[in-house]
């Protein structure tokens, strides 16, 4: 079953896939770049927020 | 009330389950492949409209432009039924997300700039100094026209967001305002005729669409053809 959509799809769509979108390609890794940069980011100012559990307010 | 206003953007799940993926692939149903010389009534329908589109739109494009026909259409046409399926009550947007947004621009407006660069490497670098200019004024200029590009796909992915989110909230608002008068009954009849100008005006979505591809596609020209 996979093998028959792939062959409905790969199989027509082959030459967009590996010489129009090539740039397209590249605009997907920089758009993955970007929210990997986000992601680790984000994962790193919540690890030192919750490594350093002093509030920013005292409680009062 | 404010809660109840902005639950309808939250991506939905299912028991927990995120059906975002679902709800954003249901508009390809809608359309049909078509697989005969002469179709049924809505595959030739579709088709006729599709050519429409393309034809108008392609027009301007040189060949090299010309191969992106097929990923500008299915732009188009998924952009298109999907800010139209959103006008059905208590439905979900997938493109009221900046994220979807953001990720239907980034890469194709990189796509863009890529191509530019590639095949035409010095008319895209001549792209950011405009012609004429002063020579005291060209730092600051080839700056401002850096920041113009950079601002490209914010532009693209925000516009979009903006458009559909802010005409959902404000039908919500509408709806909610002609409910809670409906027991003061002078302004009921102002109210609901408002309610009717905003969803005929909201149906201009598809205009919103026309705009996206449109601002897309004069990237592209202005990249392979310059």
């Amino acid at each position: 079953m996979l093998q028959s959509l792939i062959q409905n799809v790969w199989v027509p769509m082959r030459p967009y896939y590996t010489q129009v979108y090539q740039e397209i390609w590249v605009g997907m890794g920089l758009m993955g770049s970007i929210i990997y940069k986000i992601r680790a980011a984000d994962k790193r100012s919540k690890a030192s927020k919750a490594s350093s559990p002093a509030p920013a307010h005292g409680h009062h | 009330m404010n809660e109840n206003l902005f639950t309808s953007f939250t991506t939905p799940t299912m028991m927990g389950l995120p059906i975002v993926v679902l709800i954003i692939m249901f508009p390809s149903i809608l359309f049909p492949s078509p697989s005969r010389l002469i179709n049924n009534r809505l595959v030739s329908l579709q088709q006729w409209l599709v050519q429409l589109t393309s034809k108008q739109m392609l027009a301007i494009h040189s060949h090299k432009g010309q191969t992106w026909a097929l990923m500008l259409m299915s732009l188009i046409l998924f952009i298109g039924s999907t800010n139209l399926l959103g006008l059905l009550p208590h439905s979900f947007t997938p493109t009221t997300q900046l994220s979807m947004n953001l990720g239907m621009a980034i890469p194709l407006w990189a796509g863009t700039v890529v191509t530019g660069f590639r095949y035409k490497t010095k008319a895209s670098l001549a792209h950011f100094l405009p012609q004429g200019t002063p020579i005291p004024l060209i730092p600051m200029l080839v700056i401002i026209e850096t920041i113009s590009l950079f601002i490209q796909p914010v532009a693209l992915a925000v516009r979009l967001t903006a458009n559909i989110t802010a005409g959902h909230l404000f039908m919500h608002l509408i709806g909610g305002a002609a409910l809670a008068l409906t027991n003061i009954s002078a302004s009921i009849a102002l109210i609901t005729f408002i309610i009717l100008i905003l969803l005929t005006i909201l149906e201009f979505t598809v205009a919103l669409i026309q705009a996206y591809v449109f601002t897309l596609l004069v990237s592209l020209y202005l990249h392979d053809n310059t």
